[in-house]
């Protein structure tokens, strides 16, 4: 598990089934695919002026998983706190269709509801691990040259 | 459009609590055929919810304490006429819910004992639905001579215009307070708000009238007249013989009590001030 954090900015999805699935895969990467790694920002609150929110969102990287084409969690995301690392729509995933039917409750899941939770969770994992990998090379860049050693390979510039 | 009913849930997903709103909102939606707003959609958005957030019946429900849909109905500067907080319902109803984002079984308890709380209030048709007044109340007293005045030591607010508030939930009962029956002294008539009317805060919802003078209710909160004190048309005297029981005036269904209270005291703040008012008017 790397020390990166990465805020997951969830639509809160009312307006259709997608923002349930993408509700659902959130909180399977927060509690179980990526716990540690992954901070969830409450949209709501986030949109409704939330500074703890904002400022986290300024400061460490994001992913913006959106239930539908109307991508509310990644238009706020950049409105308030600066653009977002990578996008996730569901509805890209499961289908269209699939995802704007209706909201339905956490109680009352469609079968087959548990391979699209996976998928799109699975979809977020891979954008987290990008983005930590993308994190950690610069890391190693820097330090490299910091050091003042060669970033690696064959060289002939004199370097230690 | 028929009045129907709009809910505008927290909707967050970083508390169980928020979790927690939105699967009531969702029973809602099956149960009354009511419509949910989207929180975020209707923040950037709002086109697509001002005619249903405006022309319903709307139900505001809170995750938290951070109230971010009570706050999104007031920026929005609509009317609401049920509100539910989840965190606050849970301490109520004695069930303890979770940090996680799971709906386990106490949470599922929490659902069902507010769906039929609210259900329950929908079948008595607004009719019937009051506040849970409290049986016995423990009174604070003031003496100063012949001035005798007592105070609720606990549940009351009040206005600078000696109207007291006791609010449940969404409903509140107002009345006069005791400084007031006795500085009229007998009251002769009892002029009731009209049932059914909007009032603002410190708007006059109703009179009193005694030997000595009329005096204006000033209302303490804003919302709408449900019920009158009817007892009060043939007996004014109760608010002599108990401003804060049978004499009460009327209950109101609340618009915005969290920016009414702003403006209204406390029992400490008003107590003090009622002393030193009957300390210097009363010697």
């Amino acid at each position: 598990m790397s020390d990166i954090k990465i805020g997951v900015v969830s639509c809160s999805g009312e307006e259709c089934f997608g923002g349930t699935i993408s509700r659902l895969a959130t909180r399977k990467v927060l509690e179980d695919l990526r716990l540690g790694e992954a901070v969830t920002i409450c949209l709501p609150l986030f949109i409704a002026g939330g500074e703890e929110e904002r400022n986290f969102a300024k400061v460490y990287p994001t992913v913006a998983v959106d239930g539908c084409s109307k991508l509310c969690a990644m238009r706020a995301t950049e409105k308030y706190s600066g653009k977002v690392n990578a996008v996730v729509k569901v509805d890209e995933i499961i289908g269209k269709e699939k995802a704007l039917e209706k909201v339905v409750s956490l109680r009352e899941l469609p079968s087959d509801y548990m391979e699209l939770v996976d998928k799109v969770a699975q979809e977020i994992c891979k954008e987290m691990d990008k983005i930590s990998s993308d994190i950690l090379k610069k890391q190693a860049e820097e330090e490299l040259k910091n050091s003042g050693e060669c970033s690696g390979g064959c060289c002939c510039c004199g370097c230690k | 459009m028929d009045k129907k009913t709009a809910i505008l849930p927290c909707n967050g997903l970083d508390k169980c609590a928020g979790c927690v709103s939105r699967e009531i909102a969702i029973k809602l939606q099956e149960e009354k055929n009511a419509e949910i707003i989207c929180p975020v959609l209707f923040r950037v958005a709002d086109a697509r919810y001002n005619k249903v957030a405006s022309e319903n019946e709307l139900i505001v429900i809170d995750g938290c304490n951070t109230r971010c849909a009570t706050k999104l109905a007031s920026e929005k500067n609509l009317k609401v006429s049920r509100k539910i907080n989840v965190t606050e319902a849970s301490k109520q109803y004695g069930i303890e819910i979770q940090s996680k984002l799971q709906i386990g079984e106490n949470e599922k308890k929490l659902i069902d004992m507010i769906l039929e709380d609210i259900l329950k209030k929908d079948d008595s048709n607004g009719e019937n639905s009051s506040i849970l007044f409290p049986k016995v109340l423990d009174y604070e007293i003031y003496k100063k001579d012949k001035f005798i005045f007592r105070l609720p030591k606990e549940g009351f607010y009040f206005n600078e215009n000696d109207v007291w508030v006791y609010v449940q939930g969404n409903l509140a009962r107002i009345g006069v307070t005791d400084y007031v029956q006795q500085s009229l002294s007998d009251i002769m008539f009892f002029t009731p708000p009209i049932v059914g009317s909007e009032v603002e805060q410190f708007d006059e919802v109703g009179a009193i009238e005694s030997g000595k003078a009329v005096f204006e209710v000033i209302s303490p909160v804003s919302g709408k007249v449900i019920r009158v004190n009817e007892a009060l048309l043939s007996n004014p005297e109760y608010i002599n013989e108990n401003p804060f029981e049978k004499g009460w005036i009327a209950e109101i269904e609340l618009k915005d009590f969290e920016s009414d209270k702003m403006l209204l005291l406390e029992f400490d703040e008003y107590f003090e001030k009622m002393k030193r008012k009957v300390d210097e008017f009363h010697v």
